[in-house]
């Protein structure tokens, strides 16, 4: 049956994800990690994962918990597995941060952490996948938007069972590797296949379908993005082949990556393209502030995609891959991420409250629920906060990146904020807020219990319910 | 869905009325129209009230027979299934009595409207509409966060893209459920 729900534990995923996106951004400003640290030393690895992991995973997989149902109009399958995955994905985080501490050697704990933090996160996000992939094979045909989270979750699987090989042998227990040596040569494709595949390349996917949403325009062409996907895919393929090769013995050059990322590359001018078309024929005029604030995120996309496999190429220093892939975390993947997060928040909550109400009185709608211009004033302290992060981290400057920070932080803090007022319909008016009892509560969704209080006032139930 | 359960074959038996004299069609279209949408009925009757068919038929109700031997006739009238002809490729979760519902009576064009505000106007149409009432509204995407709202409040519902799968297409039956 094509009907949708709210996803019960959305909320919380979206609440975890902020407090981890705040928690990265405090140790960056504390000087935790690059450039204090070296790109792959013990201390940037955490920052990394908290914003990989912590931040875009999370978000990213409360959103798919609510919208991959809505897209493919069927129920979400395995429902009940939400929390057990995020609890999951949770303490796997905590485990493998723990477990760089020590490799850090800030704390002494057994190493060990490593492959138990592996396979919690392992767990967390077969949990994850299995409710994603059960629902979207239960609509047939397989669209081509369910085409995109499904390889996305693909390059998900690989990336985790990568990195559970990196902790087994930081861990010193990979001695069943032999010779083959996946440290450090298979670090840029593990972090390909998460940033580009798992995060990015649904990122691309699921935009199409929110976007010709939320700015009434046009569908794409589906010719079109085909193209974002058969490009998408070969470029992710490629990192998976970086990935196996010492396996099979194969040399590969060291300039290898430069591929997969020029593939991707031309995905996202693709992806563009198609944005931008969107932007100019929707027929929604005025922007809400999801869309505007989305407009930075695309720029940053735009700049830092194409300059990564020619920094790569040229053999750019250090400074410069991390400027980029800053940006392209922090300004693409993290802009979007709270700009969408602004309209999800409102949606769900605007529907979790009123639609049991529609036609039997006012209603506001789902814009009233934001604080505006208050909102946009945040989006701008985030977004310069990245920009100055990216400048400074491309020169080197490690004082001015800590500082470049501060108002990124800010900025982050304030839309949190903002979410959280709108949970509790800080912006409605007393008259138009439900009773106290049926109010949204900030962390999960009354998604099966909404049915009680409003099927009341019948006499009798109908023979038929 | 309430729909979805088997329904009991309401069973109307004519013979005493034709022994009394008396004429029995008003009383079989009294019964039809008291059917809950899905239901089916089983006319006995001491002929074979071949002339019914096509009368049932324009209610969307196919016949099947039998002779119960003694010159008297079992007839069931079944709901046409909505999959069987016409609207083939309703979306799932469609009331399979859809093609007996009448003609709309209210007609909305959603189509340039974003979400969630075609489920507001629907909802709030239905809210001014008597039991039995037909709504048909044009929208640019399939309602997945409406149906539930419709099934809570009991109406009825039947749609689906059109061919160019550009517009969704939706006709909702109202099911005399009360506002507060």
């Amino acid at each position: 049956m094509p009907m949708a729900s709210l996803s019960r534990w959305t909320m919380s995923y979206f609440a975890a994800a902020l407090a981890f996106l705040l928690a990265a951004e405090a140790l960056i400003i504390a000087g935790v990690g690059y450039p204090g640290a070296g790109l792959l030393e013990p201390a940037t690895l955490i920052v990394v994962h908290v914003v990989a992991i912590g931040w875009l995973s999370l978000a990213m997989a409360g959103a798919l918990l609510q919208f991959v149902p809505v897209l493919v109009a069927r129920p979400l399958a395995f429902p009940g597995l939400a929390l057990p995955a995020l609890l999951a994905l949770l303490s796997g985080l905590l485990l493998l941060c723990t477990g760089f501490a020590s490799l850090a050697g800030w704390i002494d704990w057994p190493v060990a952490l490593m492959p138990l933090a592996a396979v919690t996160l392992l767990a967390g996000f077969l949990l994850l996948g299995l409710m994603l992939v059960a629902t979207l094979l239960s609509a047939r045909p397989v669209t081509l938007f369910a085409r995109f989270v499904l390889v996305g979750l693909a390059c998900l699987l690989a990336t985790v069972l990568s990195g559970a090989t990196f902790a087994a042998i930081l861990s010193g227990s990979g001695g069943w590797l032999g010779e083959i040596a996946l440290l450090p040569d298979g670090l840029p494709f593990h972090a390909l296949l998460g940033f580009g595949g798992w995060l990015g390349l649904i990122a691309f996917g699921v935009s199409y379908r929110l976007l010709v949403m939320f700015m009434m325009a046009p569908e794409p062409p589906a010719g079109q993005v085909r193209l974002v996907l058969i490009f998408g895919s070969l470029g992710l393929g490629l990192a998976l082949a970086g990935l196996l090769a010492p396996l099979t013995g194969l040399e590969i050059g060291a300039g290898f990556s430069v591929a997969p990322l020029a593939a991707l590359a031309l995905a996202g001018a693709f992806y563009g393209r198609d944005i931008l078309a969107l932007y100019r024929a929707r027929r929604r005029k005025a922007l809400e502030i999801n869309m505007l604030a989305s407009i930075p995120a695309f720029a940053a996309l735009g700049i830092g995609l194409p300059l990564l496999p020619v920094a790569t190429a040229a053999g750019a220093p250090d400074a410069w891959l991390a400027s980029l892939t800053f940006l392209l975390a922090f300004g693409w993947l993290g802009g979007l991420t709270l700009a969408q997060l602004m309209k999800i928040v409102s949606f769900m909550t605007w529907l979790e409250t009123y639609a049991p109400r529609l036609g039997r009185g006012p209603a506001p709608r789902v814009g009233d629920l934001v604080a505006m211009p208050r909102a946009g004033l945040w989006f701008t302290l985030y977004y310069a906060g990245v920009a100055l992060g990216t400048v400074a981290l491309a020169a080197g400057v490690a004082t001015a990146f800590q500082y470049a920070m501060l108002p990124a932080l800010f900025g982050t803090a304030g839309i949190a904020g903002e979410l959280m007022r709108v949970r509790r319909l800080s912006e409605i008016k007393a008259e138009q807020r439900p009773p106290f009892h049926e109010c949204p509560r900030l962390l999960l969704a009354r998604a099966e219990e909404r049915r009680q209080p409003h099927v009341d006032n019948r006499t009798a139930a109908s023979p038929r319910a | 869905m309430s729909t979805t359960e088997p329904l009991q074959v309401r069973e109307l038996d004519v013979r005493p009325v034709l022994r009394a004299g008396e004429e029995p069609f008003q009383a079989i279209m009294d019964a039809v129209s008291t059917l809950e949408p899905g239901q089916s009925l089983r006319l006995i009757a001491p002929f074979r009230p071949v002339p019914l068919f096509s009368v049932m038929a324009n209610r969307g109700f196919a016949a099947s027979d039998r002779a119960l031997g003694n010159g008297d006739w079992e007839v069931t009238f079944s709901p046409v299934a909505i999959a069987q002809d016409a609207s083939e490729g309703l979306a799932i979760g469609s009331s399979p009595s859809a093609i007996s519902w009448g003609p709309p009576i209210e007609e909305l064009d959603l189509r340039d409207l974003d979400p969630p505000e075609p489920m507001v106007r629907i909802l709030e149409a239905l809210e001014d509409l008597q039991a039995g009432d037909v709504l048909f509204a044009l929208l640019a995407r399939e309602p997945v966060f409406l149906f539930p709202e419709l099934a809570k409040r009991e109406h009825e519902w039947a749609g689906n893209f059109d061919e160019a799968g550009a517009t969704y297409r939706l006709l909702v039956r109202h099911g005399g459920g009360s506002a507060h």
